[in-house]
């Protein structure tokens, strides 16, 4: 069922975010031609300014469109006309809300992807591969030095995870907001900004206590920390808590739909 | 079992509105349904508690024995009052997604209905009129095989072409294991085909009786009866 | 009288539906576009036909069986009776009833026997020029 409901999101939300991404590609390739060709000429020159300045664009709205258009997909698929069809199909709201966060994820990260491969289509000549090669290997050799060759994969490996954990909490804490926003009986749309600012300032005045907590805990007690230790510390201290709030916006979205849906 | 339908004492509150009131009603297998009130009499409220779109705030609700919920979703067949397609889809994009998403749907009996009506499929809903994207819709309800159909308003807002066309395909669609539910407030033009008639008013069950049975102890028509039951 | 097989099946809302329907088959069976032994439609056929509720339709169907008009076959489905004769009784009960109607709006009007053969007799007369 999972598996329907993400083909499903795949092919709907796919049909306007690979055109945006084909377009994308296309201006950094086109862009990529105009600089290898020399002609020295006012209005050629403009034209160059013009498609770098569509490509920049293009960038910007992949990567906003992508993120902005997911929220509004996962409002129109349920709450909306739509959401008479998606929640009388043999599957369970949690089913639903997995499937958009996936697709939502999904297409959060190609973006991303995307939009570097555009830039290497657009930058990329051989020796430009070795100078990224070279500082890429500098960069390696001096944290392994510092933190050590196990330290560092394991704090590369978990700052990947940090990213994707971001961005799922990002994501879930929008689809919450818009959940409580959907229990309300007018200003729906207000509900949900209003939740949001609130359950954002709530995040935020309990992590600055927990740090505020653990400062003084750590003064107290006496514990010393290491400062090679301390990245470590403070990205899996931010894994930890970004795991618990998504999990928090998670139930409390999944409550909702399960218990409280009141489609117009 | 042969009750498809079966609520018990079942209440449901918005806040303070009492949208339906202690209703007890037991549908069997093989009728179709007239679910009959003026507007927000709780028919529609009804209806999304049948479906699981909507919690009751007391008693219960089973469909063939089972509380709603994914089960139950994969033998109810629902259409609502409005457009719940996607704008973006083909005709064949629609009917490959409720064949892919219940294990009832007859793909060929959908395409069949289609020919009929010499709908291309390869049309975007979008570009449908009103009355042809609720004939797509109907064909798609009806081409599941299920036990219980839920019609919400079919006929509402169609001409009598389309409204003939909308009653031939329930009638040829009937089988004596499902039963159909449809829910209007226009009875006049569907009394003819309906075996029991439920009327509900302001939240409360006010009749459910067979329609023949109305017709020789009153000796009126359901349109009639209705007309006195609610009269403003 | 009205068969149905020809024109539309008018149908009165506030009485028995299958008994309307029945009168309508009994029609169509008396004026001969059903003939003895000839298949009836199915249930669903003659349902959307009509447009009713095909437990209805069937009800009807049961009821025209017990008269004797209609006689299924539980695989090949319900047939006009043979019986001609039963068919021909059928057809008297009509034609007396029909007349009987008639005889009593014309004694309505004043009219007596001799009077009303008169008209009955131009009427036809002319009709069939």
């Amino acid at each position: 069922m999972l598996r329907k409901l993400i083909k499903h999101d795949l092919i709907a939300t796919g049909r306007y975010l690979l055109p945006l991404y084909g377009i994308m590609l296309v201006l950094s390739l086109v862009n990529r031609i105009l600089s290898a060709i020399d002609i020295y000429a006012g209005y050629f020159e403009i034209i160059k300014i013009l498609m770098m300045f569509a490509y920049g664009i293009s960038v910007v709205a992949s990567i906003i469109v992508t993120f902005v258009f997911m929220i509004l997909r996962f409002y129109k698929n349920l709450l909306t006309d739509e959401g008479y069809l998606m929640f009388t199909l043999p599957a369970k709201p949690s089913q639903l809300i997995n499937s958009k966060l996936l697709v939502s994820l999904l297409w959060n990260i190609m973006s991303i992807i995307v939009v570097i491969c555009s830039l290497l289509i657009l930058f990329l000549t051989s020796k430009r591969i070795d100078l990224i090669h070279s500082t890429l290997d500098n960069i390696f050799t001096s944290l392994k030095s510092e933190f050590g060759t196990n330290r560092t994969t394991l704090i590369m490996i978990e700052l990947i995870l940090l990213v994707i954990i971001s961005i799922i909490q990002q994501t879930l804490l929008i689809y919450v907001s818009i959940a409580i926003g959907h229990l309300v009986n007018g200003h729906k749309v207000l509900a949900s900004f209003v939740a949001y600012f609130a359950i954002n300032t709530i995040l935020q005045t309990v992590m600055t206590a927990i740090l505020l907590i653990g400062g003084y805990v750590t003064d107290v007690a006496d514990i010393n920390i290491n400062i090679i230790d301390l990245p470590q510390y403070a990205i899996a201290f931010s894994l930890i808590v970004s795991s618990i709030f998504s999990t928090l916006y998670y139930l409390i979205t999944n409550y909702i739909f399960n218990k409280k849906l009141n489609l117009e | 079992m042969s009750v498809v339908l079966e609520c018990r004492s079942l209440t449901k509150k918005f806040n303070t509105i009492t949208a339906l009131s202690d209703i007890n009603l037991t549908l069997e297998r093989g009728k179709i349904i007239g679910l009959l009130g003026p507007n927000g009499s709780g028919k529609t409220t009804l209806i999304k508690l049948i479906n699981g779109l909507l919690k009751p705030t007391s008693g219960s609700i089973e469909i063939a024995g089972m509380a709603p919920g994914v089960e139950s979703k994969k033998i109810v067949s629902y259409l609502p009052e409005r457009t719940y397609l996607p704008d973006w889809m083909k005709v064949s994009q629609a009917i490959q997604f409720f064949s892919d998403f219940y294990g009832d749907f007859d793909t060929e009996r959908a395409y069949d209905m289609l020919k009929r009506l010499n709908l291309d499929p390869n049309r975007r809903l979008k570009s449908l009129s009103k009355g042809t994207k609720e004939k797509v819709q109907l064909i798609l309800v009806m081409s599941r095989r299920a036990d219980l159909y839920c019609l919400d308003e079919p006929i509402g807002g169609v001409d009598p072409a389309a409204r003939d066309y909308i009653l031939n395909t329930i009638i040829t669609n009937y089988n004596d294991n499902s039963t159909i539910i449809i829910s209007t407030h226009l009875i006049a033009d569907i009394e003819k085909i309906l075996d029991e008639v439920i009327f509900i008013k302001e939240g409360n069950l006010n009749l459910h009786s067979s329609v023949d049975a109305i017709r020789e102890k009153e000796g009126k028509s359901i349109d009639s009866l209705f007309r006195e039951v609610f009269k403003c | 009288m009205k068969g149905a097989v020809n024109m539309q099946w008018e149908l009165n809302t506030d009485k028995p539906v299958y008994l309307q329907l029945m009168e309508y088959i009994k029609a169509d069976i008396i004026t001969g576009v059903y003939k003895p032994g000839d298949k009836l439609p199915s249930v669903r056929e003659l349902a959307a036909q009509a447009t009713v509720n095909p437990n209805t339709m069937q009800r009807a169907f049961a009821e025209l069986e017990r008269e004797g008009l209609v006689y299924s076959n539980r695989t090949t489905g319900r047939f006009i009776t043979s019986d001609e004769e039963l068919i021909n009784q059928l057809k008297k009960q009509y034609i007396t009833g029909i007349i009987e109607d008639f005889l009593e709006k014309m004694e309505q009007l004043g009219l007596d026997l001799d009077e009303i053969i008169s008209y009955v007799t131009k009427i036809s007369q002319n009709n069939k020029k």
